[in-house]
């Protein structure tokens, strides 16, 4: 049923004339779809949550369904928070808040069905690829490159381009900063995904990234933080100046403060992502240029902060009242909170502490949970009676879940923040003879169990929370009207040249004593050009777009292009076919969730793991798998500490070799048989990327069964079972005994005739290593 | 040629250009921001108070 809405006047502002009049509607339906979507996925993606959690207190939960092990789980909850929950709780905002602040309908109701029922597509792939094992093993990219291309396709081709089309046909001529914040989202988005996805496909749903080691690193970094300010941040700002002033019937408080956040906050936040990867074997100017541009990104950040917070002057009162209010608030607030820790943790300083342990895991749930989530939860309490034009079903159960979900954020982050304390004093923690107090890992980690079980229960809470939401949210639907009422406007549709009636420019500096360019400089200062910009999206999408471009390259070039970042290792080779088989296994399974493989330049960790982490290491690792978590020990120089028949019984039951370990059980390893027919594919990938082989190219498989073999044998001698060369294990174990070894390896001498000085290229790793030493004393 | 070009710099000069970048992007977005009249940001911000079309909408 329709009925009539407002109807506007002939003219436009300044009493132009203009084109003639249109009705249209705003498209509610596909915002109903994206809501219940964000529901059912916040209750996915929260639950999965709350299983990887227990997983760690109880590895033994699961044992025998490797598909639902912590390594491939966590994957999960990480995806379906961000892409499923997070992503539907954005695509709900902008169709909602499009259409009324561009005062016109969807371009398209085809091109925002696909993109919904192409969004829920992607989101069942990764819910069944990922617990299979398929994975990139790049921390929230994990997808295949089918997947991904699924991804390119509907976010910026179908969404994009409904989006854009609806702001070239929209009815208000100024686009308001909420729109500002979604353009800057399209575009990076799609920048990121495209830029750090690029791989080489082999076999169906496998690939390879083209970036190796450092260059990878950086590239996922790159990606890894600006998915977080670009999906997690600045979509959910465009949200908060949206719903935030509907809720409280104000306008945000200052309009100059939000453009001046805006513009910073997209230049800034693309130069940040190499702070996640301090002491690691990237270069140092690039790790201290991210970690100056992170301490920067604190004044935008606040800008937010405090134009959300200061949009309630005069309104605190109904703040008390109104729990909806209450949920932006806290929202806000852990924005706040959350974006000044983030700089603070980018100090190298505190970064040497926080790195590798669950401080970063409480950094990032402070904001997917206070921020992202009570963003969403205000937005869908304010969403569900408009939505369904009816009350909502129950106030109390929707107050009931402000309390319950903040007392659950807070029982979750502070046990987690100890835990990091804990983790980071613990790891580095060094006696007065000179040796570390805590040698034992196993020890460090079974301290802070008694603070996961206690993040347990904070989840829980979370989660049920999220669960009355769902009950609300079903018991308003039931409560709908047989058929909702589509209000129709009246309007003209604006002219497709817009004559600017205002005053030309004026400078007080003309008439006085100054050259014409200083005239022309203090007009050019007033800004005018960008309030033309604010009216032309696609000359905005471009500023935008050449805005994170360029910085981004400023970073890119000079990490891709300058030879002396990356120093070559003579003695490091490619690795064997076996040792590729056995990598896949290693991602497969997901084992960087939990170990690192990047030792740190930092006494405490030279005692624990060995000599450190150099980038000629990594050359051959497509991808990188230094990880971002010590929930078990690095394992960077993993290869040759233990016998193979220790890393069976490892996999086996990982506590009958290190009692107390948390790691789950990987007997399916053990049981199952590897498939050597595919290692050809893995071998000419690598070779296509760079890998220097000769007869591995033809021989790949046989000398791969070479090698299972002789591992099998070493097994026996050292007392295992015999008849195992053809199982998975024997391929990880292959892996796992190179790790780190190559650097050590002494070069085949050089022939007889060889008076040539070392190059580069050709120095052994000792003589690289003193240099690089040298260079890093400076 | 852009290796070569690349390899010549000094790539710690990266990171002072990006600061030098930034900071004058700033300066011009901080600066103009200020001088915007109170009339038009009054309008832009009261924009999502409203879903239907309101006259003056052809606003600068």
């Amino acid at each position: 049923m329709s009925t009539s809405g407002t109807i506007s006047p002939q003219t436009g502002g300044h009493g132009h004339a203009v084109g003639e009049m249109e009705s249209f509607s705003y498209d509610d339906s596909i915002v109903r779809m994206f809501v219940t979507a964000t529901i059912l996925w916040a209750v996915v993606g929260t639950a999965a949550g709350l299983l990887v959690a227990l997983l760690l207190v109880l590895p033994s939960l699961v044992d025998g369904l490797p598909w639902l092990s912590f390594g491939r789980l966590r994957p999960l909850h990480t995806n379906a928070a961000i892409f499923a929950f997070a992503g539907n709780a954005i695509f709900a905002a902008v169709y909602y808040s499009t259409q009324r602040l561009c005062k016109t309908r969807m371009w398209s109701d085809l091109l925002g069905r696909l993109h919904f029922w192409g969004w829920q597509a992607i989101i069942v792939s990764a819910a069944v690829t990922l617990p299979l094992g398929i994975t990139q093993s790049k921390e929230y990219a994990e997808l295949e490159w089918p997947i991904d291309i699924a991804i390119a396709v509907v976010w910026l081709v179908i969404f994009g381009g409904n989006f854009l089309m609806t702001l070239l046909n929209r009815r208000e001529r100024h686009m308001y900063v909420a729109l500002w914040f979604y353009i800057a989202t399209i575009v990076t988005v799609a920048l990121l995904h495209v830029l750090n996805n690029l791989v080489i496909p082999f076999g169906g749903l496998e690939s390879y990234s083209i970036y190796a080691g450092v260059q990878d690193a950086f590239m996922q970094w790159w990606y890894g933080h600006n998915a977080v300010a670009f999906f997690l941040t600045t979509p959910f700002l465009g949200l908060m100046y949206y719903f935030l002033p509907k809720a409280a019937e104000r306008p945000v408080f200052s309009y100059k403060l939000s453009i001046i956040h805006f513009w910073s906050l997209v230049f800034i936040y693309i130069w940040a992502g190499p702070h996640h990867l301090h002491y690691t074997s990237l270069p140092e100017w690039a790790s201290t240029l991210g970690m100056l541009f992170s301490l920067m990104l604190w004044m935008p950040s606040w800008g937010g902060m405090i134009n959300g917070l200061l949009t309630l002057r005069g309104a605190w009162h109904k703040v008390a009242a109104d729990p909806i209010l209450k949920f932006y608030v806290v929202a806000i607030t852990f924005y706040g909170m959350s974006t000044f820790e983030g700089p603070m943790l980018s100090i190298k300083s505190v970064n040497a502490l926080s790195h590798y342990t669950d401080w970063t895991i409480a950094h990032v749930h402070s904001g997917a949970l206070g921020w992202n989530g009570f963003m969403a939860f205000g937005m869908l309490y304010w969403l569900l009676p408009r939505l369904y034009q009816t009350k909502l079903w129950s106030n109390r159960l929707m107050s009931l879940h402000f309390w319950v979900g903040t007392i659950g954020i807070l029982l979750y982050i502070i046990p987690i923040y100890a835990a990091g304390l804990m983790q980071g004093l613990m790891w580095r923690a060094i006696d007065e003879n000179g040796q570390l107090m805590y040698p034992d890992f196993v020890e460090t980690t079974q301290s802070i169990v008694p603070l996961w079980w206690l993040r347990i229960l904070g989840g829980g809470l979370y989660v049920a929370g999220v669960v009355m939401l769902g009950v609300n949210s079903v018991m308003t639907w039931l409560s709908r009207p047989a058929k909702y009422e589509v209000p129709v406007y009246t309007a003209p549709r604006l002219t497709i040249t817009y004559e600017d009636h205002s005053p030309a420019p004026t400078s007080t500096l003309e008439g006085m004593p100054v050259l014409g360019f200083g005239v022309f400089v203090d007009k050019w200062l007033q800004l005018l050009w960008h309030r033309r910009w604010e009216r032309l999206p696609v000359t905005f999408t471009i500023m935008v777009t050449l805005s994170v471009l360029v910085a981004t390259l400023f970073e890119l070039i000079p990490t891709f292009l300058i030879r002396s970042n990356i120093p070559t290792i003579a003695t490091v080779k490619p690795y064997t076919p076996l040792e590729l088989a056995g990598r896949e296994i290693y991602i497969s399974e997901g084992c960087y969730n939990c170990h690192s493989q990047q030792i740190r330049p930092m006494v405490a960790e030279t005692k624990r793991y060995g000599e450190y982490s150099k980038p000629g290491e990594f050359v051959y690792d497509h991808p990188f798998q230094w990880g971002s978590r010590r929930i078990g020990p690095d394992l960077a120089r993993e290869g040759d500490r233990q016998s193979s028949f220790w890393h069976w019984k490892h996999f086996e039951d990982p506590d009958s070799t290190s009692e107390g370990s948390v790691m789950p059980k990987f007997e399916h390893l053990l049981a199952q048989k590897l498939n050597f027919s595919v290692i050809p594919a893995l071998v000419n990938t690598a070779h296509i990327l760079g890998a220097e082989y000769e007869d591995e190219l033809s021989d790949a498989e046989a000398i791969a069964r070479r090698q299972a073999e002789s591992i099998a044998a070493d097994i026996v001698k050292q007392g295992g079972p015999a008849g195992v060369h053809e199982q998975q294990a024997i391929a990880l174990i292959a892996y796992l005994q190179r790790m780190g070894t190559d650097y050590f390896r002494e070069e085949t001498p050089p022939a007889p005739s060889g008076t040539e000085a070392p190059t580069e290229e050709t120095a052994p790793a000792e003589q690289v290593a003193m240099t690089q030493t040298a260079a890093e004393a400076q | 040629m852009i290796k070569d070009l690349v390899s010549a710099l000094d790539y710690s000069e990266c990171a002072i250009s990006a600061l030098v970048l930034f900071v004058g992007s700033f300066a011009v977005v901080l600066f103009g921001a200020l001088r915007l009249s109170r009339q038009a940001t009054n309008r832009f911000a009261s924009i999502p108070l409203t879903d239907s079309v309101e006259d003056p909408r052809d606003g600068q």
